[in-house]
Formats: C-alpha cells, sequence, structure tokens
C-alpha cells in the first residue's frame, strides 16, 4: 500500500494531457491549482498507514489474501459495506471536501458483480478478466476514476439515436487484440489526479445501442484521452494565498474534468463489456446503488467541519448562547445524522449477490441519495444565516496581508475581543467555501440527479403490499392474527 | 424425505412470503421444523437474515419472489442431489 507522499511521487510516472484555461497542465504532480484535489486523494492513502485509522482503511484482498486499502476492496460481508461508510465520514471529516476515490472503488464493485452476471449468461469471460485487473489495482494500490457520466447530447433521444453519435462513448473498431472507442465522459471526479479511468455505460440500452454497451478501463495517459480540467467558483484564489480559498489545503468537491476519448485502443485484457446491451442497465444500477450509499458518508463528514465551523464563527462573534442560534446548530446535527442514519442502514440492510460480493439495499441508497440533494441545502443555509452577511462581502486576503491597510481591517473585522480577527476571517472563508461553492450542486447531482433516485424509489416502493396491509387495518381484508387475539371464528 | 420451512422475522417484506409456503404445501409435505432433511428458509427481501442465522446441512434460501416451476424445481434439485449423496 502506498502511503500519502508515494501516492504524490506516483503521479510523475503517468502523463496524461490535461488543459485548464487553455494551457496544458505540464506536471499534475505539481500544479498548484490542482495541489487540493491531490492533497485530498493523498488522505486516503497516508490514513490507510495510522494505526488510528486502519480497521476503517484497509481491508483483506478476498483474491489475494494480502491487506489492501480499502478503496481496492470488493465488500465480503455487510460488515464490509458499514466500515466503507465510516471509511467515508472520516475522510470527509479529515479533508472537508471530497477525496475522490470512491468513484473508482463503486465502479470495480459494479463491474465484480455485472461481469459475474454477463458470463453465466453468455459463457463470456468477463469476470476472469476483471479480476486480473482487480488484482493489479490492489497490489498497485491505484487510484481510479469512474467514468460513467457521458456528455448525452440530446437528453430525449438514445444514444444511437443522437444527431452525432459520439454523444455516448462507443466502440468505433473491434479488432483481434482490442477495441477503439470514441466519445466523451463529463464530470468525472478525480481524473486528472488518478491512475486509471474505468468507462461505464451510464444508461439503461436497447439493441440498436449495441456499441454504446461498452465498459472498459484504461491508464490516464492512454493514447488519445485529453482531458479538460473543470473551472470552480473562485479557483483563482488559490494562486493569491491561503485564506481566501476557505480550504487551501483540501479545496472542494473532487476537481473534475472532461474526459474525452479520442478513438483509444483498449486491449481485450482491458474490456469488461462489449455490446451485452441487456446488461447496461444492471451495471448503471449496481454502480448508481454502490455510489449513492455513500453520500450519507461523505458528505455527513463534510458537514461536521461545516457544523463546526458554525458552532466557532457563532462564539467568535459571541451569539453562541442565543436560543434561535443553539436551535439552529441542533437542527443542523440532526440533518446531518439522518443522513448518516440512511447510509448505515442502506449498508447494514446489504445483500449478498451471485457473485459473492455484497452490495447495499437498492431503496435505501436511493433513499440516502435524495436525502442529499436537499438537507446540505438546508444546512448551508443554516450556517450562512448564523455566519452573518460578512461571508459575502470580507475583504480580501491580500487587502489584510497589505502592510497599509491591515490594521484597518484588523480593527473592523474584529469579533469578540480575544478571537484573533485572521481566526474570524478564516472562519467565515471556511463557511464560505463549504456552503456557497460547488459543494451544493455536487450534492444535487452527484450520483445522479434526483429524478433517477426517485425513479429507483418508486420501482421499489412495493405499493400492493401496502394497500394490502391498509386493506387489511380497515377492515377490509381479513385479519387472522387479530381474529386468534379476539377468539374470532376465521371469516371464510 | 423430510422438508422444513422456516420464516424470517417478516419486518417489511418485499413480496408476500405466504405464497412460496402455498406453492410448496400443494407439492410437497412441509412441517415447520428444522430437522428436516431440507430446510426451506423463506426470507422477506434478500437481505436474507435467515441465511446468516440458521446452520443447516441443505439450505434452500429464497429472498425475493420466484415462480412456482422455479420453486418446485429447486426443491426436487435439492431432493436429488441429497438423495445422491444418501447411500
Ligand atoms: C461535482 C460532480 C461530480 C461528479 N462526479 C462524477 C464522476 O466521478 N463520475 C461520473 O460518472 N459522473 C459524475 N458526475 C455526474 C453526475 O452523475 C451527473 O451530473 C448526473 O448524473 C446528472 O447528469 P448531467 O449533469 O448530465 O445532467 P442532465 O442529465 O443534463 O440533467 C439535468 C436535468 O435534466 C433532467 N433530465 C436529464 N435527462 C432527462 C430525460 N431523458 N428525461 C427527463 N429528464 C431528464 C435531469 O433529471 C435533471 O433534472 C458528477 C457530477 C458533479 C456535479
Amino acid at each position: 500500500m502506498m502511503n500519502g507522499k508515494e501516492y504524490i511521487e506516483s503521479l510523475r510516472k503517468y502523463k496524461p494531457t490535461v488543459y485548464f484555461m487553455g494551457k496544458k497542465i505540464e506536471s499534475v504532480a505539481d500544479s498548484p491549482i490542482l495541489a487540493p484535489h491531490v492533497n485530498a486523494a493523498a488522505m486516503t492513502y497516508e490514513l490507510a498507514h495510522d494505526p488510528k485509522y486502519e480497521d476503517v482503511m484497509t481491508a483483506k484482498s478476498h483474491l489475494t489474501g494480502e491487506k489492501i486499502n480499502r478503496f481496492t476492496h470488493i465488500h465480503q460481508s455487510t460488515e464490509d459495506l458499514v466500515k466503507k461508510v465510516r471509511m467515508m465520514r472520516l475522510l470527509g471529516r479529515k479533508t472537508g471536501s471530497c477525496f475522490q476515490r470512491c468513484v473508482g472503488l463503486d465502479a470495480l464493485c459494479a463491474l465484480y458483480i455485472t461481469t459475474y452476471d454477463i458470463d453465466q449468461k453468455y459463457g463470456t469471460d468477463y469476470h476472469e478478466r476483471f479480476k486480473e485487473y482487480l488484482i493489479y489495482v490492489q497490489k498497485n494500490d491505484l487510484m481510479a476514476a469512474g467514468a460513467m457520466t457521458d456528455v448525452k447530447g440530446d437528453r430525449s433521444l438514445r444514444p444511437h439515436q443522437q444527431a452525432d453519435p459520439d454523444m455516448y462513448v462507443r466502440v468505433v473498431e473491434r479488432r483481434e487484440d482490442g477495441i477503439v472507442v470514441r466519445g466523451a465522459k463529463a464530470h468525472i471526479t478525480g481524473a486528472v489526479n488518478s491512475h486509471e479511468i474505468i468507462a461505464l455505460p451510464t444508461r439503461a440500452m436497447g439493441e440498436k445501442d449495441k456499441d454504446y454497451a461498452v465498459a472498459f478501463a484504461v491508464p490516464v495517459d492512454a493514447e488519445g484521452v485529453v482531458m479538460f480540467f473543470g473551472r470552480q467558483t473562485n479557483d483563482m484564489r488559490r494562486l493569491d494565498g491561503d485564506i481566501d480559498c476557505g480550504n487551501a489545503k483540501y479545496g472542494t468537491v473532487g476537481g473534475e474534468a472532461l474526459i474525452v476519448f479520442n478513438d483509444v485502443f483498449v486491449p481485450w485484457e482491458r474490456v469488461f463489456m462489449c455490446g451485452e446491451y441487456d446488461f447496461a442497465s444492471e451495471l448503471v444500477e449496481t454502480f448508481a446503488t454502490y455510489h449513492r450509499q455513500n453520500y450519507g458518508g461523505c458528505k455527513v463528514g463534510v458537514a461536521d467541519v461545516l457544523i463546526g465551523a458554525s458552532a466557532a464563527i457563532a462564539e467568535y462573534n459571541g451569539v453562541e448562547k442565543a436560543s434561535h442560534i443553539v436551535d439552529k446548530l441542533t437542527e443542523m446535527v440532526h440533518l446531518a445524522e439522518t443522513c448518516w442514519c440512511c447510509s448505515l442502514a442502506c449498508s447494514y440492510e446489504g445483500f449478498k449477490t451471485p457473485s459473492g460480493a455484497y452490495m447495499p439495499n437498492l431503496l435505501l441508497a436511493n433513499v440516502t441519495k435524495l436525502n442529499i440533494t436537499r438537507f446540505p441545502y438546508e444546512w448551508s443555509r443554516l450556517a450562512q444565516d448564523i455566519v452573518g452577511g460578512i461571508v459575502a462581502t470580507t475583504p480580501s486576503e491580500l487587502d489584510y496581508k497589505n502592510p497599509e491597510t491591515r490594521e484597518l481591517i484588523e480593527k473592523y473585522l474584529k469579533g469578540k475581543a480575544d478571537v484573533p480577527t485572521e481566526h474570524r476571517i478564516r472562519m467565515i472563508r471556511l463557511i464560505e467555501n463549504l456552503s456557497i461553492g460547488a459543494e451544493l450542486p455536487e450534492s444535487m447531482h452527484g450520483a445522479g440527479s434526483p429524478a433517477a433516485q426517485k425513479i429507483m424509489i418508486a420501482r421499489r416502493a412495493n405499493l400492493d403490499l401496502k394497500k394490502e396491509e391498509a386493506k387489511r387495518v380497515a377492515g377490509i381484508l381479513p385479519d387472522e392474527d387479530y381474529q386468534r387475539v379476539r377468539g374470532e371464528e376465521k371469516k371464510e | 424425505m423430510k422438508i422444513g420451512v422456516k420464516y424470517c422475522g417478516g419486518c417489511n417484506p418485499e413480496y408476500r412470503r405466504e405464497e412460496v409456503e402455498e406453492v410448496l404445501r400443494k407439492h410437497f409435505k412441509i412441517s415447520y421444523s428444522e430437522d428436516v432433511d431440507i430446510l426451506i428458509l423463506i426470507n422477506g427481501c434478500r437481505k436474507a437474515c435467515l441465511a446468516e442465522e440458521v446452520e443447516h446441512p441443505n439450505i434452500l434460501v429464497v429472498g425475493s419472489p420466484m415462480s412456482e416451476e422455479e420453486i418446485v424445481r429447486k426443491v426436487e434439485d435439492a431432493m436429488k442431489e441429497l438423495g445422491k449423496a444418501k447411500p
């Protein structure tokens, strides 16, 4: 297993093509714009070596028996599923940001299950191929980006109906030694600072979409892979210093990229689905379930930091004893812990699949994520209420550091007399970072927009059984247990 | 050959578990006992709590709705296997 430093060093061995602000980024490991995201991902490596955290951060490989980073582990029990979300909360709390590595983990787990099922039906050998790849990832402790979301063009059309056939990643050539793929994946978390990219289809497919039913893995610097690192609000503050960033060390959300596959060759040993369109929806659902499971872990870890920041700023401003502030902080805790309950519940209610891997309860994982499309907006609203209007108007770090103006800012941004002004400014900036930037749309759309979760919840709502229970309670259907209790004859 | 049925606690079943028992009664003689040759665990969902808890050498696990043919085939397969194993 690598530690944090070794992970950052390992990135130097890769030469991905990454563009940002009209220029090519020459070294991912050395770019100041990428640094916070690299640091956040490095924590997934570093904490695995810390005796204080290794119980959740590591696991035993079911394939090799070796100790591995949990981010490369296929869950072998419900306890593994629970440990995964505990790991998410720990890292969310440690970084106050997205540590990116869960998407690749979820892609690995989903492929483990679906390749097994495809082979059962078609007699293919995807599962064995995939296991070889998994061992490679585990042994080298690699970080994989999970690339599912296609750019999708006209959302009302299926892949094969698009005006431009490249709106979904597809196979453009089948060769003896592999396939050639073309298309693009959008919003891919941690892509530029990963070692590998694992691509999966993004939706259910029909027979005419056969060429789009493709799953594969390539190194980030495979020939033909071009990435565009996405802009974030306030990203350039990183170049001015650390205070105005709010979270200079770990940034905010995952540092997403648009990945273009410009006729990329993939050897067969790295192809895990090719044309089995009838398994696209299973793969998407399985991946989505694992990914939605996470959000009551990672986002709640980040909420721990925001709640702490809100409590601290209340103290710095001298309002910590006001009853409405206490109430608002309590409400934030309640919202966050409700989401945590959801992640734990869908994990404890997980089940064993035919492949042997465990996956979370589908209904509850979708409930988890649907809450995350709402509750972070509410806890952010409460944080903005507590911090005051200063969260939107604080003078810049450069004015604070300018000897000519520093004294004025020191004096007029002061809160309580015994709290240094700089501490107050830092806390305000942290709240700004956590409650205003990309964090909220990430909660909304990451792992799928709310409508996607609603569809899954509706599918598993089981209204027929609920109606049956209602009819029994209402006295429309017989209630045998009640009749026994009352000593009544069974009605025919 | 003795066939037993054991239900999970039924906290939040995803289908009518009783339907499995109805099919079994139609085709086989069954009892609510674990002291049997084949034990069928009727779970209300795929979590299949019983599968984790019950120890028995010949278990059949049901955790989601199954067709009548599927249930019968599974039990008959299990009986055949057991018949082969028994001298
Ligand atoms: C910060 C961040 C990180 C992310 N990380 C990853 C990642 O690592 N890997 C990955 O694969 N993806 C990632 N995603 C992508 C995420 O899964 C998508 O944003 C999400 O699935 C929504 O897709 P979209 O952004 O293309 O929005 P759209 O699909 O354009 O959705 C916009 C709206 O249109 C609706 N809509 C879309 N299609 C239809 C339709 N056919 N019928 C009716 N309504 C429709 C949606 O419900 C939504 O309300 C990330 C997203 C964000 C914001």
